[in-house]
């Protein structure tokens, strides 16, 4: 049979479409697409038992309870817990990334010098020489730790230690200045608050512990037009800037000109002691500014001022927080008899510390050490050789030596009351993964450098810490259950349920009141720096040089927030 | 009883913290993508900022938490798919992506009236070391396909292996809430049963606050929305409030 160019075309031709009503391209189609989609150089998670551990956050002092979601030995997944008495399950939205960031490219693996690679050995050799020449100052980020005890105990007989304060305690430090009480024993009863005035303070954004206010802002007064707590937002209006979230979704915003917060507060304290707003015992001086004063330096009318003073002492207790430690927002709490009483600061224990800011000069010191816990982008106003211990580098931290310390759930350390709190509160977060080779602690630097052999390893201190809980009987353990500390046989009990992720409630004081000694009211001068909150949220409170690689939802793979100046995803 | 699994967003709680767009990337083994922008990027849940436009003290903003609306009737990406790759699962109501058989032509993304429906452009790829910290329940999608939110399927799987080992055949609710709806600092986002009318969230979703997403579309979405606030309310119709850049 010939076979002619036409017999060809009609075969081919028929074949096509006699292949295209079977389902064989359909299948092959498929095929490839599942096949395209398993490429070996996508990659697989790792399987292997799944286990869920509690530990706590301690990439800020505010120390949040975590679940940890471990599978085959690594960190997969974070979530709240619950039954955490401040942060009650929240957490920031940072810390949901958290567990990536241990393999974040820019972690620091290798002790550096300078631009130079260096060794343990050497750097240990220019501390221990630069111990001999004079000096040392030690910059703490997260005071009251077992760590904070080792850099205090090191710096009592070789110089300072200092503390970088966040806006929360900065805020705190008149009233220890007018009382005598330490402003680490001090803090915030947002709890019994029925009226907040946020003098720029990012409340709803980044503000003390995760969740503690947002979720009492959500329970008593979103949506709400005559809401349980009166959120009240002062805060400067910016043409062409977006007002902060804490304004827009403030019960009240007072927008007012940029730097007169000082003056709204001394203003506000006119009124309330002319109109004898406030009970005779909280009055304090006159401010030394009239209304009129007041409203041309805030913008707003001398009517506007008056009624807002009104506003504020309508529903009691009032708090006024402000977001650095201006004095003059401070004595309008003095002046409305909030320094001391229920719902406004309160003293939460007998804490007695009182930390000298690490932003005050340094002066002779021969050298500084730096703990990984300090912001990233602090500077420390000296010459002095830097040693400064970081988990990342980031590419941001000045120093004369960069030191590889352990990052996110590699370091035993305890976690102290947080700064705003106003209960006292104790826990443990244990190592649940281990460190890579050639990292080591500020703490363990100091502790095998041999310069001191009085010091004692974080972790004798964390039992000490746990005996002395046991021995005062004081308080309650809240893990799955509560426990009075007076219920448990033994201290090793009390420690097996505070390494489990138990956390330790102290009794409120007898009294929460202190006395300030408000002599004349402060400076009323202009505030060098705007406060707008706006200019705050999570990612700039975050005191690590670089997010979590997830934290790009947020700014870049989305609108929802600003792109964070000088850092690394 | 078949479950018609839904959630009740109360904007007036949520802040805009964006800590649901996070916990739901970890869950769901989203990679963080480093030349991603918002016209490209991976978000199954987005919150998006929209304001009522006045200027001073008056100004009002809301913060709208966007994700897959899984539609109960006419769902327009079910409808529109080639490949099957999408359907409504009966037994819970929740539309489900299946990577495997998309084929990326984006029908979907054009039809979700929502905007809730992302092209992986890039391969997902993470920092040396870091897919130790991927979850294991979830499988990693190749690019060139189509992802949203399938409400955490990996966590109901969880959920009804736990009932079945325990004997039950119906799954603890406590054991079944989705990343988002866990992560809510504020509790904004409020998960469960729409079919059972004990459940908390099926009340809410019909009480007078609550409201859904371009409605008279008759899609029928299970996620219901709730403000006190008529302006917030008022955009329940609006197809351009505040618009933002789209993507896909």
């Amino acid at each position: 049979m010939k076979v002619t160019r036409r017999d060809l075309l009609l075969w081919g031709a028929a074949g096509a479409a006699g292949l295209a009503i079977t389902p064989v391209p359909w299948k092959l189609l498929d095929d490839v697409s599942i096949w395209s989609q398993n490429w070996p150089w996508i990659p697989q998670p790792t399987h292997g038992p799944v286990e869920v551990k509690q530990s706590f956050c301690t990439l800020c002092p505010n120390g949040c309870g975590m679940r940890v979601r471990m599978a085959a030995g690594w960190p997969v997944g974070i979530a709240g817990v619950a039954s955490h008495p401040i942060t009650r399950g929240a957490l920031c939205p940072l810390g949901y990334g958290a567990h990536q960031l241990n393999w974040h490219p820019q972690r620091l693996r290798t002790v550096r010098h300078r631009t130079n690679s260096s060794s343990w050995e050497e750097a240990r050799a220019a501390f221990a020489k630069a111990c001999g020449e004079g000096p040392i100052a030690i910059i703490d980020g997260y005071p009251g730790r077992a760590a904070s005890s080792v850099f205090e105990s090191f710096a009592q007989k070789r110089g300072s230690y200092r503390a970088v304060l966040g806006p929360e305690m900065q805020a705190l430090s008149p009233y220890e200045m007018w009382s005598g009480v330490p402003a680490a024993g001090l803090g915030y009863d947002l709890e019994n608050a029925q009226t907040v005035v946020s003098f720029g303070a990012p409340l709803l954004d980044g503000w003390g512990t995760p969740g503690r206010f947002t979720r009492l802002w959500a329970e008593r007064a979103a949506g709400s037009t005559d809401p349980q707590l009166r959120l009240i937002q002062v805060e400067p209006s910016f043409s062409g800037t977006a007002p902060s979230r804490t304004a827009t979704r403030a019960w009240q915003w007072v927008p007012i000109h940029a730097g007169a917060e000082a003056a709204l507060a001394a203003g506000l304290a006119r009124v309330l002691l002319d109109e004898h707003l406030v009970s005779v015992s909280a009055r304090g001086p006159m401010p030394p500014i009239t209304l009129a004063e007041a409203a041309d330096e805030t913008g707003l009318s001398i009517g506007a001022i008056a009624d807002l003073a009104r506003t504020m002492v309508a529903r009691p207790p009032v708090l006024v927080i402000a977001n650095d430690g201006n004095p003059a927002i401070a004595a309008l709490n003095v002046v409305l008899g909030a320094a001391g009483a229920p719902g406004g600061i309160v003293r939460r224990a007998k804490h007695t510390e009182s930390y000298a800011s690490a932003a005050a000069d340094i002066g002779s010191a021969r050298a500084v050490l730096i703990d990984s816990t300090v912001p990233w982008n602090f500077a420390p106003p000296t010459n002095a050789e830097v040693f400064r211990f970081a988990a990342w580098d980031g590419g941001s931290c000045t120093a004369d030596w960069l030191l590889p310390a352990p990052g996110f759930l590699e370091e035993l350390t305890d976690v102290p009351t947080s700064p705003a709190s106003a209960i006292a509160t104790y826990a443990v977060a244990p190592t649940l993964l281990k460190a890579p080779p050639g990292v080591q602690s500020a703490a363990q630097f100091l502790f095998l450098s041999g310069i001191d052999p009085t010091l004692m390893p974080v972790e004798k201190i964390i039992h000490a810490r746990c005996a002395d809980l046991f021995r005062e009987r004081a308080g309650t353990l809240q893990g799955q259950d509560t426990t009075p500390v007076a219920k448990f046989a033994s201290v090793q009990k009390l420690e097996e349920q505070l390494w489990k992720g138990a956390v330790w409630i102290g009794e409120p004081p007898r009294s929460a009141a202190f006395r300030c000694a408000l002599k004349e009211w402060p400076a009323t001068a202009r505030s060098a720096q705007s406060m707008s909150s706006s200019s705050m949220n999570w990612s700039k409170a975050w005191r690590a040089p670089v997010l979590p690689p997830l934290a790009s939802k947020l700014y870049q793979e989305s609108s929802l927030r600003e792109a964070p100046e000088g850092r690394n995803a | 009883m078949n479950a018609r699994y839904g959630m009740v967003i109360d904007l007036d709680r949520c802040t805009g913290c964006g800590a649901c767009m996070v916990a739901c990337a970890s869950e769901n083994n989203v990679p963080s993508i480093p030349q991603a922008t918002p016209r490209t990027g991976l978000t199954p849940m987005l919150v998006r900022r929209v304001s009522n436009e006045m200027e001073g003290s008056a100004r009002r903003e809301v913060f709208i938490p966007i994700t897959c609306m899984h539609c109960e009737r006419e769902t327009p990406c079910v409808s529109v798919c080639p490949q099957q790759a999408v359907e409504v699962d009966k037994a819970t109501g929740i539309v489900m992506q299946m990577p495997q058989r998309c084929l990326g032509c984006r029908y979907c993304m054009t039809a979700c009236p929502y905007h809730a429906r992302y092209f992986n452009w890039w391969d997902p790829a993470w920092p040396a070391g870091m897919e130790k910290s991927l979850n294991p329940g979830v499988a990693v999608r190749m690019r060139g396909v189509v992802e949203k939110c399938n409400m955490c399927h990996a966590r109901l799987h969880s959920a009804k292996a736990k009932a079945a080992a325990a004997g039950r055949r119906e799954i603890d609710p406590a054991d079944y809430v989705p990343a988002c709806a866990e992560a809510c600092p504020t509790a904004a986002i409020r998960f469960g049963n729409l079919a059972d009318q004990n459940d908390p969230v099926s009340q809410e979703a019909h009480s007078p606050d609550a409201f859904r997403f371009l409605t008279r579309l008759g899609t029928e979405p299970k996620l219901y929305y709730k403000s006190k606030e008529a302006w917030v309310r008022a955009l329940a119709e609006s197809t351009s409030a505040n618009a933002e850049v789209k993507h896909g």
